[in-house]
This record gives C-alpha cells, sequence and structure tokens, in this order.
C-alpha cells in the first residue's frame, strides 16, 4: 500500500506525464477563470489532442486540467461576482462583497489557499479510505440518495436571510429553483414539462446560463448604475496587499477548511449528485460555525469563512468524484466518461482491480490532483495582489468585457441561442430577487437538486413501496438533515440568550 | 523601378491568386470543418462508447479529416435526439446522430412528441447487430426460465425508461414468456450498473454486449436472448419460443427487428447525395478498420458491419404492420 503510494508519485512526476501536466494546467487554468465553460466540456473540447498521447501522458494531463477549474474558477467568483464554474457559486456570495469593501486580494488568498488545503485532504482522504471504499458507496442505495439529497435541501434554511420572514423568501425561492429543474421531458414517462412547444427546452435548463444569469447580470447592472468601480473608493494604495492576510486566514480557520474539505469529498464519493451541491453544504457549514449574532449577521456581507469553506470544497470533490469511475467503471460526468476511456486504452478496466492490481496507478491520479492544485496555487500566488487591482477600474471600461465573457460562457452550454435568452430571463429574476432581497443561493440549490430528488424519490417508491423510509439509514439521515434544518434557529436562540446573560 | 515593383507585385498577386483558387478547388468539403455527432443517450452508457469509438476513427476516411466532436443529448429513448436531428440539424453532413434503436416503435405508436419519419431520416449504418438478453445476478437462485416463472416476489429489472429496449424485452417477458418481473426506470445504464452492484436491481435486460463484464466478472447471468444471437449465447432459450400464442410471437420478432439494426447512425432527411455517400462510405470503411477493431476489441465490444439499407428495412418491417398488430404491440409497449 505505501508502495504504491510513493510509486504513483514517482509515475507522476517522469518527464513527460509532468509536461503535459502542465499543459494541462495551463488550460484548466483559463477554463476556470472563463465563466460558463466548465470542466467537463473542456475535456471533451481536448479529446482529439488526447488520442496522439500515451494514457501515462493523456491521464495527468486531463485530470491536471479538470482539478484545477475549480481553484482558478474561485478568481472570477471573487473578483467580479460572476460564477467562474458551475461549483464556484457559493463563493461568490461572501468573496464578492469582500472584493467590494476592497478585500479582493484576501479573498483571493483565502480561496487559493483554502483550495489547496481542500485538494490535499481530498486527497489523503482518498488514499486513505481506498480499502473500504468500495462497501462505503454500495451501502448507499437509491433510498439514502433522495435523504441525501434532502439533506442538501435543508441547507436552504443556513441559505436564506434572518427571521421568519428571510425562511419563507429563503423557501419559496427554492421551491421556484425545483420547479426550474423540472423543466424538459421527464424520464419516467417522456411527458413534456414546461416547454411551450420549444425543442430547446426539451433538455431542460442547463446549469450555465441560469447560474450566470441569475448572478452575473445583476453585478452588471449594479455597476452601470452605480458608475464606480467595483471596490468603489477605496483607495489603490490598499489593494495592493492582502493575499498574505487570506493565506493566513486559511490556518486562523484551519478546521473550519479542513471539515469543509471533508464534506466536499463525501459528496464528491457519491455518484449522481452532481459537482454543484458540495460547495452550498461547506457554506451552509461555514455559516454555522458563526459565534455572536454580529458574526451570524456578517454573513453574506464579505465573512472570510464564507470563502474559505466553499473553495476547500469544491477541490476536495475532486478526489472523491474519481471513486465512481476507478473503482466501479461508472462515470460521474461526461469528463469522467472520456477519462474512462484513457483507462480502457491503456488496458485498464475500471473496476475492483484499480483499487488492487493497478493501485499505483489510481495514487498516481490522487498525486496528480494534489501536485496541479500546488501549481496553480504557488503560480497564482504571484500576480493574485495585481489581480485584485481589477476591482478598482472604472465599471464602464470592465462591463464590455464581462458582459462578453458570460454569454460566450453561457452560449457553451447547448450552442444554441436559447442559452442567451435563458440567461438574460434569469438576470432579469435574479436582479429584482436582489432588489427585494430574495436571497438567490436556495433558487440555484434546488435548481440542482430538484430533478435528481425526483429520480430517486420515484425509484426509491417503485422499488421498495414504502418500506424505504424504515430502512436504519434512511432514518438516521433524515433526522442529521432535520437537525441541519433547525440548527440555525437553535443556534441564534443560543446566541441570543448568551448575548442578553452578557448585557446583565 | 517603379515597373518592376508593379511587375513583381503583380506577379505575387497573380501567384496568390491562383494558388488559393487551386487551394479552393482542391479543397474537400469537410477540410477544417468539425462534424458533431449527436448521441440520444447518456455518457458512459453502450451507445456513448460506440459513438466516441466511431468519432475518433472515421475521420481519417472522410477527405479533408473533419474532427468529430460528441454532443450527448439524452431523454426519451433518443425521441429529443431524433427530433433534433430532423427538426434543427441542417442536412449538410456536419451533424449526424448515434440514435437508440427503439426509436421506430415510438413512431409506429404515434408517441405524442415524435417529430420526425425515420423513414426519411439518411441512414448511414451501424457497427453492430445488438441481441437482447435478459441477465439475473448470480447471487440470487434464478438460472432457468421456470425459476423465473416461479419466483415468488417479482424479480426486480432495471431499465433506461419506458420507451427503451430494455423495458421492451422485459415487458413482453413478463407478459408472454410468464415471467414475474416488476421494472424501474434509471436515468443511465451507468445507474444501472451500480444499482446492480448495490444489489438495488436483481438483473438487467439489456443488450448482451454492454454488459459483458459484469458477466465476465461472475456478477451476472444471461438467461434468456432474442433472436439476433451472439457468439457465447448460442444455446440459451430464445424469446419467441417461450411463448405459444401466436400474437405473442408476432410481437417478439416485432421487438427484436431493432435489434438487426443494433446501434444505428441517423443523418438529417435530405442530405446532398454526394455527401451522403461520402459519409456511409467512410462509416464502412471506419468499421473495417484495422485500428478500429482493436481499439474496440480492447474496449470489449464485438464488430459486425450492417449497411444502412438493412437497417432501413427493418425500419419499414416494424412501420408496415397491419392495424390489429400494432394495436396489440400498442397493448404491452406504452410509451
Amino acid at each position: 500500500m505505501l508502495d504504491a503510494f510513493v510509486d504513483g508519485l514517482l509515475l507522476v512526476l517522469q518527464g513527460k506525464p509532468f509536461f503535459y501536466m502542465l499543459i494541462g494546467i495551463a488550460i484548466g487554468f483559463w477554463v476556470g477563470i472563463l465563466p460558463g465553460l466548465g470542466g467537463g466540456v473542456t475535456i471533451a473540447l481536448m479529446m482529439p489532442f488526447i488520442y496522439k498521447m500515451t494514457p501515462q501522458e493523456a491521464l495527468p494531463f486531463l485530470l491536471g486540467m479538470h482539478s484545477v477549474c475549480q481553484t482558478t474558477g474561485d478568481i472570477t467568483s471573487v473578483l467580479f461576482g460572476i460564477p467562474g464554474e458551475g461549483t464556484t457559486v457559493a463563493t461568490i456570495i461572501d468573496g464578492y462583497p469582500m472584493a467590494q469593501k476592497g478585500e479582493a486580494g484576501r479573498a483571493l488568498g483565502a480561496a487559493l489557499m483554502s483550495s489547496l488545503v481542500g485538494a490535499v485532504v481530498g486527497a489523503l482522504l482518498l488514499a486513505l479510505s481506498i480499502p473500504v471504499v468500495r462497501p462505503l458507496v454500495l451501502a448507499l442505495g437509491s433510498p439514502e440518495m433522495f435523504m441525501v439529497i434532502i439533506l442538501g435541501l435543508t441547507c436552504i434554511s443556513s441559505l436564506s436571510g434572518r427571521g421568519k420572514r428571510g425562511l419563507l423568501l429563503g423557501l419559496l425561492a427554492g421551491g421556484c429553483g425545483m420547479l426550474f429543474s423540472l423543466v424538459g421531458q421527464d424520464l419516467q414517462a417522456g411527458v413534456l414539462r414546461f416547454t411551450f412547444g420549444q425543442l430547446y427546452l426539451w433538455q431542460g435548463l442547463s446549469i450555465p446560463p441560469v447560474v450566470i444569469g441569475l448572478f452575473a447580470i445583476p453585478v452588471i447592472i449594479d455597476l452601470m448604475v452605480k458608475g464606480t468601480a467595483i471596490a468603489g473608493d477605496v483607495s489603490y494604495g490598499k489593494l495592493g496587499k492582502g493575499a498574505m492576510e487570506g493565506i493566513l486566514d486559511t490556518f486562523r480557520h484551519f478546521w473550519l477548511t479542513v471539515r469543509c474539505s471533508l464534506i466536499g469529498s463525501g459528496i464528491g464519493i457519491l455518484p449522481g449528485l452532481g459537482g454543484g451541491v458540495a460547495q452550498w453544504l461547506a457554506y451552509s457549514h461555514a455559516a454555522q460555525s458563526a459565534r455572536t449574532i454580529e458574526e451570524q449577521d456578517g454573513f453574506g456581507k464579505g465573512d472570510v469563512r464564507g470563502v474559505l469553506g466553499p473553495g476547500a470544497s469544491n477541490n476536495a470533490k475532486e478526489g472523491g468524484g474519481l471513486i465512481p469511475t476507478v473503482a466501479f467503471g461508472i462515470p460521474g460526468s461526461s469528463g469522467m466518461a472520456i477519462l474512462m476511456g484513457a483507462f480502457l486504452m491503456l488496458g485498464l478496466v475500471p473496476g475492483p482491480d484499480m483499487l488492487t492490481k493497478h493501485l499505483t496507478l489510481t495514487f498516481s491520479l490522487v498525486w496528480t490532483i494534489v501536485i496541479a492544485n500546488i501549481i496553480v496555487v504557488a503560480a497564482s500566488l504571484f500576480f493574485i495582489n495585481k489581480i485584485a487591482k481589477l476591482t478598482t477600474i472604472r465599471g464602464n471600461l470592465l462591463i464590455p468585457f464581462i458582459l462578453l465573457l458570460i454569454f460566450l460562457g453561457a452560449y457553451s452550454s447547448h450552442s444554441h441561442y436559447g442559452d442567451l435568452i435563458v440567461t438574460l430571463l434569469f438576470g432579469g429574476l435574479g436582479y429584482f430577487m436582489e432588489r427585494f432581497g430574495w436571497p438567490r443561493p436556495p433558487l440555484v440549490l434546488g435548481f440542482i437538486l430538484g430533478s435528481i430528488a425526483e429520480d430517486y424519490l420515484y425509484i426509491s417508491c417503485l422499488r421498495y413501496g414504502a418500506d424505504w423510509l424504515y430502512r436504519p439509514k434512511v432514518i438516521i439521515i433524515f433526522f442529521f438533515a432535520v437537525a441541519v434544518a433547525l440548527y440555525p434557529f437553535i443556534q441564534r436562540k443560543r446566541l441570543m440568550r448568551k448575548e442578553q446573560a452578557n448585557e446583565i | 523601378m517603379k515597373k518592376q515593383i508593379l511587375c513583381s507585385m503583380l506577379i505575387l498577386i497573380a501567384m496568390f491568386a491562383t494558388s488559393a483558387s487551386e487551394e479552393l478547388m482542391a479543397a474537400p468539403y469537410y477540410e477544417g470543418k468539425t462534424i458533431k455527432l449527436v448521441v440520444g443517450s447518456a455518457p458512459g452508457g453502450g451507445y456513448d462508447r460506440w459513438a466516441r469509438l466511431v468519432a475518433r476513427h472515421m475521420p481519417k476516411y472522410i477527405p479533408g479529416k473533419p474532427t468529430i466532436v460528441i454532443q450527448n443529448i439524452p431523454g426519451a429513448t433518443s425521441i429529443v435526439a431524433a427530433n433534433y436531428l430532423y427538426n434543427i440539424a441542417k442536412p449538410n453532413g456536419l451533424t449526424f446522430g448515434a440514435v437508440q434503436r427503439g426509436l421506430p416503435f415510438a413512431q409506429l405508436l404515434q408517441k405524442k412528441g415524435v417529430k420526425f419519419d425515420l423513414r426519411k431520416f439518411s441512414w448511414i449504418g451501424s457497427p453492430i447487430p445488438e441481441s437482447n438478453v435478459l441477465m439475473i445476478r448470480t447471487d440470487l437462485p434464478y438460472k432457468t426460465v421456470e425459476d423465473l416463472r416461479n419466483a415468488k416476489t417479482p424479480i426486480i429489472l432495471g431499465d433506461g425508461g419506458m420507451a427503451s429496449s430494455s423495458y421492451h424485452f422485459a415487458i413482453l417477458l413478463k407478459e408472454f414468456a410468464g415471467i414475474n418481473a416488476k421494472m424501474i426506470h434509471y436515468r443511465s445504464s451507468a445507474d444501472i450498473a451500480l444499482a446492480i452492484e448495490r444489489k438495488e436491481v436483481d438483473g438487467k435486460a439489456s443488450t448482451y454486449g454492454s454488459f459483458r463484464s459484469f458477466i465476465d466478472r461472475g456478477i451476472l447471468r444471461p438467461v434468456i436472448r432474442s433472436r439476433v444471437s451472439e457468439p457465447g449465447i448460442e444455446n440459451i432459450p430464445v424469446d419467441e419460443e417461450l411463448t405459444a400464442d401466436k400474437t405473442g410471437k408476432t410481437l417478439f420478432a416485432m421487438r427484436t427487428g431493432p435489434d438487426r439494426a443494433g446501434r444505428p447512425y441517423i443523418a438529417p432527411p435530405g442530405l446532398p447525395p454526394e455527401i451522403f455517400k461520402t459519409l456511409t462510405k467512410a462509416f464502412k470503411d471506419c468499421v473495417h478498420d484495422a485500428d478500429f477493431l482493436k481499439e474496440a476489441e480492447k474496449l470489449k465490444l464485438r464488430v459486425e458491419y450492417v449497411s444502412g439499407e438493412d437497417c432501413l428495412n427493418e425500419v419499414n418491417v416494424v412501420l408496415n404492420q397491419p392495424e390489429n398488430i400494432v394495436k396489440e404491440f400498442a397493448k404491452y409497449i406504452q410509451f
């Protein structure tokens, strides 16, 4: 086992594979920064190139590229309030307000460092869990998966505003999100739902145009109306520093970062949940770490912990996401499906053998994730403070550039003009939600989880009747979900009591 | 001096113009272009794996060597993808598709949402006829048809939706061969594979090829097959022989029809004849290509070329049934 661990490292550090990994990282860097263009799509775009390589070169190339996207996606999220990746939306919630306060450098430092910690923790957990990973994944059937999704949905309670009104708005937004996820042809009966005679809508709404619209368009309108830079009138000199502060923040809240990494890799291991979920679980966990009411209210207004949580979980989930592909030969995404093709060409059949006979190679994949992240974070740190100064550029100059990027990104999801219309419509929705104080994260969460929740619920009921409700694991996850849902209220009561006691 | 410059410039321009026009003349239609291969299934399944293999090897047989890019458009047994190919994609040879073979039934039964006529598509061919096999987990006691008939609790079979070939095979076996089964729909065959590993489903009616690795690993056992056979399963019972009912036999035969088309590749209707010829020939050459065969073997895929014409014939057989048979068919195979 230890031999394989070390041999895996040596495999990555060989000349040519390492070189191809560097190329992959360079591509992944830009893919991450550009909104909409995701890691999965890029792997598909890279297909013509990898068939000219040997598999030993192709695997680090693809995986290196795929695993740094999340890291640099955070940069766009923090700087412009625009999701660089579908998986870095949660970083916006606190990262962008930080940029507005003139703390872009600090936020970027925190996002990058937590990404690195996340990648390392995720890979480490993956390495440690290899002997038990098969039974672990097999233990969760469709009913358990449904409950995990419910658990994810309960995060809405921490993602909503405070008080009864806040919660109500959050739940309504989450419900809307679920409704949006139902658009398209459903799996069970082939019925067309909310398609309005448009073939484009048959495939359903895809995540990039929806999320880009919701978050990017309001930012642009805001910038235009204010007519200032993103960082308002923060003095230029102050922005040059801060990256170091962000890095230190990661270690100040080290255990939070580690816990969020663990959440990320846990979610990553479960096939069929999609990459967008882990960030929200991690964010709401970070939000629950508030120790005073003031701190609790500060989330969403630029608390560095709101950057650390999603930053860490995004990268940690990459390691976990490899598991279904490697251990079962069941790819979790289109990107992983292509990666699996590379396996087969090498003469490796993904499956139990990868955890025993070909353990070295599996570990080399783990190492690729770690090393790729170290390289990209180290490289970014050199110019992070310079990048932060982008937030002092006058909005009017930035807007054309941002507009081009977001529409390009949205259009890349189906290459259909419908993508642009969806972006604009959700942009309008996002603007009014922000204007009237409706929280957008619950909507995104409902949207991501809605249709998979439906699938798993249907399968559970058909397979087990009502019996699935009595399965012990289902009950355990259910109580866990209840606890997560209620925790923000209990926490607030407790904090209030504490504060009252202090006053007396 | 000026004259010299003028002359040399003219010569240069002339050279450039002639070379450019020569290039234009000689440049094949596909040079520098990208072909989109629409796959009507989710990534990771059998259709997807085949398509990625074809996408890799077909370009070298198309003059101009275009790049072929995969786009997965899953949903409703490829009806979404077929509608896309029929209504949206232009018949310019830059888009073609790998659709699921069950589509003729969708059209036969006039499924709402079908916005295509399969007979009008440009049929390119198929790399393999597929045999449908009912496979059951080896850790279960069901080894023969009798065991399946006498099962006390329904045997849970995973399938890819009510319009998938895996569901059709299972429902006819249930109705006419008397197998005690219950079907559950999953989003992709990858999900079913996981469900088998989790023991959430007891088995799956599926093409023999796509779950061969599970058979080789001793997890699944083939029990019943359709008329189209493959090496290794010649001796297991055939669906049509498991019923004495005449209608039942016809329905089994109808269902097997598309199996012969296997993994069909189609292009939008109204393809210019030259481009159609280029694509069909490139497809045929690709399927017989040595590298293609070598890689298919690595991927554990059996190859047996079926021409586009043959595929279309099978489609016509299904679509040209008398009304009473269609009615009977519709009773069991609903969309």
